[in-house]
């Protein structure tokens, strides 16, 4: 019996796609790991945490990332990726009060789990192009967000006013801002969407009669 | 005729008060330039400069900093009150009886002046701040006198709500005119002064409940 030469031999496959999935595995528990550490200490957590707390070693660590600066950015892109998955558009066919209600609470919850990541993210985006180029990736995500979920409103407006009118909004419900409202003015979940839904219902220009 | 030292004792009590205050003027003198060597570097770079950089900056010797300053930590606290109380003056409350243009104008204007001066200093001080108890108080001084001046300039329109949306358009407008939103319009957005006074300008007047007629 012959070999196909070009072929891979008969269960290699297997076995390197085994290998390749327990790598990937492990590089996705050194990322939730980095992930824990950064919501619990509001830190850059160092190599020695990251392995410790995921049960390798830190040379498992460097195996995987050619640096901390290249788990960050992974850890990014999982966070954005994971962001993105958890707080999909809704209701944007709804009525003016529907809509806002939704806007508001997907970014809130989006804030409530990714700041501790933003704020880290936002300290060390001058180490790396990659951290800065996901900086603005984030921020264009937020815009587009309230783009598609304020259309009928936003379209009222002139260029001008729009562009005006959704940086007020995008300063308004910064991470920074949630964070600001939970840690500073010591408001619950429930209150300090109330103050996102009752600003940006006052900032929004009239719904048109169509919508 | 002969100069004659007067030696009574409330002489020389005098002489002494005078040498004692010369030294203490120029040991403030010397104290606030090491404090402004230490701000300029911040200005800079974020980063907290090292005693040896505020030394070469101010013209002192590292020495000098540490007969001044216990150690770095209460020289960027004496910093960080300097950087308040110059800030403060800086920005006096203009036309607080104006009109709702005049007073939108008024603290939008004075608001965007402070962010501009200050925002290096502030995105410092918030990185810094480790865990600190001194410099967090410092913050909450900082943002407490921002709200007061959004109350004392806009309390003709913030008076006629109740409590509880007061409250929220107090919160909002404190988040709206934060220093980071100020700095996204400018390095972010690419905007001038004047069109990033507009925004703020526009935002302040659609989050404001209309203005009693008293006040108009």
């Amino acid at each position: 019996m012959q070999y196909d030469v070009s072929a891979p031999p008969p269960g290699k496959p297997g076995r390197v796609d085994g290998r390749r999935l327990r790598s990937e595995r492990t590089k996705q528990l050194i990322i939730e790991a980095f992930l824990a550490l950064l919501r619990e200490d509001q830190q850059m957590p160092t190599a020695a945490q990251i392995a410790e707390r995921a049960g390798y070693s830190v040379r498992s660590i460097f195996e995987r990332f050619p640096d901390l600066i290249a788990l960050r950015v992974a850890a990014t892109d999982y966070s954005l990726a994971q962001a993105a998955a958890l707080a999909p558009a809704r209701h944007i066919d709804g009525d003016r009060q529907t809509r806002i209600r939704s806007q508001i609470l997907t970014r809130a919850n989006t804030c409530e789990r990714g700041i501790a990541l933003w704020r880290v993210l936002l300290a060390v985006q001058d180490e790396s192009e990659e951290l800065r180029v996901r900086v603005r990736v984030a921020r264009d995500r937020t815009v587009d967000r309230l783009n598609l979920m304020y259309k009928p409103e936003l379209s009222t407006l002139s260029e001008l006013r729009r562009r005006d009118l959704l940086i007020a909004l995008e300063a308004l419900t910064d991470m920074e801002s949630w964070a600001r409202m939970r840690e500073l003015y010591g408001l619950s979940f429930d209150e300090a969407c109330a103050v996102w839904i009752h600003a940006v219902d006052r900032l929004l220009p009239p719904t048109p009669a169509a919508a | 005729m002969t100069d004659r030292v007067d030696d009574s004792p409330a002489k020389v009590s005098d002489r002494k008060s005078v040498q004692i205050d010369g030294r203490r003027l120029r040991g403030e003198r010397t104290k606030q330039v090491i404090i402004e060597a230490y701000l300029a570097l911040l200005r800079e770079n974020p980063r907290i400069p090292t005693a040896s950089r505020i030394a070469e900056r101010a013209g002192y010797s590292v020495r000098s900093i540490f007969e001044r300053f216990a150690d770095l930590h209460a020289l960027r606290i004496a910093a960080t009150d300097y950087s308040l109380t110059l800030g403060n003056t800086q920005a006096p409350i203009r036309h607080a009886d104006g009109d709702r243009p005049t007073r939108l104008k008024s603290q939008v204007e004075t608001r965007a002046q402070t962010c501009e001066r200050w925002l290096p200093l502030w995105r410092a001080l918030n990185a810094n701040q480790g865990d600190s108890a001194e410099l967090k108080l410092r913050i909450k001084v900082a943002r407490d006198m921002i709200r007061q001046r959004l109350e004392v300039m806009y309390e003709p329109e913030l008076s006629t709500l109740p409590e509880a949306a007061r409250k929220k358009t107090m919160i909002a407008l404190e988040l709206l005119t934060d220093y980071e939103s100020w700095g996204r319009m400018r390095e972010l957005h690419g905007l001038t002064t004047e069109e990033s006074c507009s925004v703020w300008r526009q935002a302040i007047d659609d989050l404001l409940p209309a203005t009693p007629s008293a006040s108009q």
